[in-house]
């Protein structure tokens, strides 16, 4: 008796001896990996990419000096004293202090936001030190979005994308409009899809996107390990992904659907590759190079030129949270392109895709070369204090062009005058449907000598949302759902145009 | 001391006496003096400070201001005493539009706005040159910019009857854009259609 009570005691120790053991080798292999998934930030130049961890120093973002000046150049020299480093940076001289804003940069100096860091070994800057001083370091351009964990150095164009999701059927379709060709990949892990977006650089315009349906939940940008790609988290077990390329690699339809009551809509597209049948999501990779589009537009269609205003280092305004214009346009841009390209009565021509500066004349010659029945040039404004607002803006003539213009040739800068009862009815149908939004306010459309509208050769209206200013935050304009009413809206009134029902 | 020595030590006093005079003469001479004002500013000043000088009874000057929140420019009334040249004049409207509203409107023109010259030519434009401190900080966007050339050409074509046109240059320069968006590239003529008398 006592002799079986004794193994039975040593049999529970034992247990929990393993058990302890057994949390223990689970937490030693969890412990690396923890640190791997640490966030990244991406350092992308045209022929390499470098990913430096984040550290964190009082709730903001810090990169370690020596490896990002090393990533982008040659570090020549380094003198280090417990409460100052100095830098030799190609030829320039940097020189850091301990808990200082201040950083002395060749003959000149900057001041940081953040004072400069030293929790352990590793001295640390302020995300905002990279577009601070990294371009009169390098010589280079740099593109850096605020709050984006990457950075472009020098001549990268990275491509983008906008997304969007349509209840179709037995499910859902997500359509993914890329700004350029892309070489997509697929697979399936966890319970997720990946769709790794190829080699190139990609600068997204957001990086979660949210849903609330029964089949996706969530689509997250991640390229944390320098590989760039798109998570898609399903809603549920037993679904079925069928993503399909169009367009010549710039448009990815994805369905979404429940699992072959009926036949899926895709099935020769690809073949399944993840994803146990009934227990996780299948993923279907495109074999074709390309599929056409279900009535896709063709030639034929009327075009619609979509011109985001700004971009570059022409900015726009800047709102007091660091939102601007020039970014806010692009993202609106593509989400007005997704809802005109999914009525299926346009093409749509965007005169930027990406964070270029374009002078008036090049955005006259990429809209007139599309002969297009409507054009659309989109900003965001000082529009005072209410907020959210739209105004519709149609050109005025100035008087130097009140002489009536030869009729067999009109001067570009008097084309506007050929087109202005249409511009004007344009203007009238866009705002009728911005007024139809909850919450918006709608300014009547107003005659102004905006130069954006002058030299265009069909029917154009310019678009402001406001207010973006320095004395406020951009507020609900950076909002997915303002701006896809927005985008609706805009669909609405091209339609109601077209139509004659303004 | 040897004759010769105290020959010597007072040769080398008196030339050390003279050093000194000297050194001090030259030090009068590199010592920082006030920088002259550039002959420029000094004749700008003058036109300006001439175009506040009362010339005659005051009389009612109308003036626009911007109304971001309304989408127009309101008009306000105000006593100012006009001087004798329509030149001076455009000055003074600009003066009063860089002043601000008393009412408590919209600014059409920063504090730091500054008119560099004023033409007006016998077919009725008025050449007005701005400084680039003037754009520097108007609020941005379609909207207000175009408020701000509404704001400018109205009140100066309300207050100046020989004003029929106005064109808008830049430190002297021709140029395409206010601050990217009102087009200046041609002469600007009065339009009331975006204006709301004051209530």
């Amino acid at each position: 008796m006592w002799g079986v009570i004794t193994v039975r005691r040593q049999s529970a120790r034992t247990r929990f001896c393993m058990l302890l053991s057994l949390l223990a080798a689970v937490g030693f292999l969890l412990w690396p990996s923890r640190q791997l998934r640490s966030d990244n930030f991406l350092i992308y130049q045209p022929s390499s990419r470098t990913a430096i961890p984040i550290q964190i120093v009082d709730q903001n973002k810090y990169l370690p000096i020596l490896p990002v000046l090393n990533a982008v150049g040659k570090v020549g020299a380094i003198q280090e004293k417990r409460t100052s480093l100095k830098v030799w940076f190609d030829t320039t001289e940097l020189e850091l202090r301990l808990d200082e804003k201040r950083v002395r940069l060749g003959k000149g100096s900057l001041t940081l936001g953040l004072p400069v860091r030293k929790p352990s070994s590793q001295w640390l800057v302020p995300a905002e030190f990279l577009t601070a001083a990294l371009p009169s370091l390098t010589g280079r351009v740099i593109e850096y979005k605020v709050g984006a964990n990457r950075i472009f150095v020098g001549d990268v164009r990275p491509l983008t994308f906008s997304l969007r999701l349509d209840l179709a059927g037995n499910g859902v379709r997500l359509t993914i409009q890329f700004s350029e060709k892309v070489a997509l990949r697929t697979a399936s892990s966890n319970g997720k899809w990946y769709l790794y977006l190829g080699d190139r650089p990609v600068q997204p315009l957001e990086t979660d996107f949210h849903f609330q349906n029964p089949y996706i939940t969530e689509v997250q940008f991640d390229d944390e390990d320098g590989v760039a790609k798109l998570v898609v988290t399903p809603g549920g077990p037993g679904l079925n992904f069928y993503p399909v390329l169009a367009e010549g690699g710039k448009v990815l339809f994805a369905d979404v659907l429940n699992p072959p009551a009926m036949q899926p809509p895709m099935p020769a597209a690809g073949i399944q590759t993840g994803g146990a049948a009934g227990s996780g999501p299948g993923v279907v990779v495109p074999t074709a190079p390309e599929e056409p589009i279900p009535g896709a537009p063709g030639p034929p269609l009327p075009v619609v030129v979509i011109d985001p205003a700004h971009g570059g280092n022409d900015t726009g305004a800047r709102a007091r949270d660091g939102v601007l214009e020039k970014d806010l346009t692009l993202q609106w841009a593509a989400r007005a392109r997704m809802a005109l390209l999914a009525t299926r009565k346009y093409r749509v021509q965007l005169t930027r895709t990406g964070d270029v500066a374009l002078s008036f004349e090049q955005r006259e010659i990429l809209a007139n070369a599309a002969r297009p029945v409507a054009f659309l040039s989109l900003h965001a404004g000082n529009l005072g204090n209410t907020n959210p607002r739209v105004a519709v803006f149609i050109y005025r003539g100035t008087a130097g062009d009140s002489t009536e213009a030869p009729r067999s040739l009109i001067p570009w800068n008097l084309i506007y005058r050929t087109h202005l009862d249409q511009s004007h009815k344009l203007g009238q149908a866009l705002q009728a449907r911005f007024a139809q939004i909850p919450g918006i306010g709608a300014d009547k459309p107003a005659e102004v000598p905006v130069r954006c509208l002058r030299s265009i050769d069909g029917p154009s209206v310019a678009i402001e949302i406001g207010s973006l200013n320095a004395d406020q935050d951009s507020g609900a304009l950076t909002s997915p759902a303002f701006q896809q009413q927005l985008a609706t809206a805009i669909a609405a009134g091209l339609e109601a145009f077209q139509g004659g029902n303004p | 001391m040897t004759r010769r020595a105290k020959i010597l030590l007072l040769i080398l006093l008196a030339t050390m006496a003279g050093g000194a005079i000297y050194l001090r003469f030259l030090a009068r001479g590199i010592a920082p003096q006030p920088p002259a004002k550039h002959a420029e500013d000094v004749a700008r000043t003058k036109l300006s400070e001439a175009a506040l000088q009362p010339a005659s009874p005051e009389q009612t000057a109308t003036l626009y201001f911007p109304s971001l929140e309304q989408g127009t420019l309101v008009e306000e009334k105000r006593l100012i005493s006009w001087a004798a040249s329509d030149p001076d004049r455009i000055r003074q409207v600009i003066l009063a539009l860089v002043e601000g509203s008393h009412m408590g409107l919209g600014r059409s023109l920063p504090p730091a706005a500054s008119i560099r010259a004023v033409f007006l030519t016998t077919d009725g434009t008025a050449y007005l040159d701005f400084s680039k401190q003037s754009v520097e900080e108007l609020k941005p966007g379609i909207a207000a910019e175009s408020l701000t050339v509404d704001s400018i050409v109205n009140s100066i074509a309300a207050n100046v009857p020989a004003v029929k046109k106005v064109k808008i240059l830049l430190e002297g320069q021709d140029v395409d854009t206010l601050q990217g968006h009102a087009d200046l590239s041609n002469v600007l003529v009065p339009d009331l259609t975006r204006t709301t008398p004051n209530p």
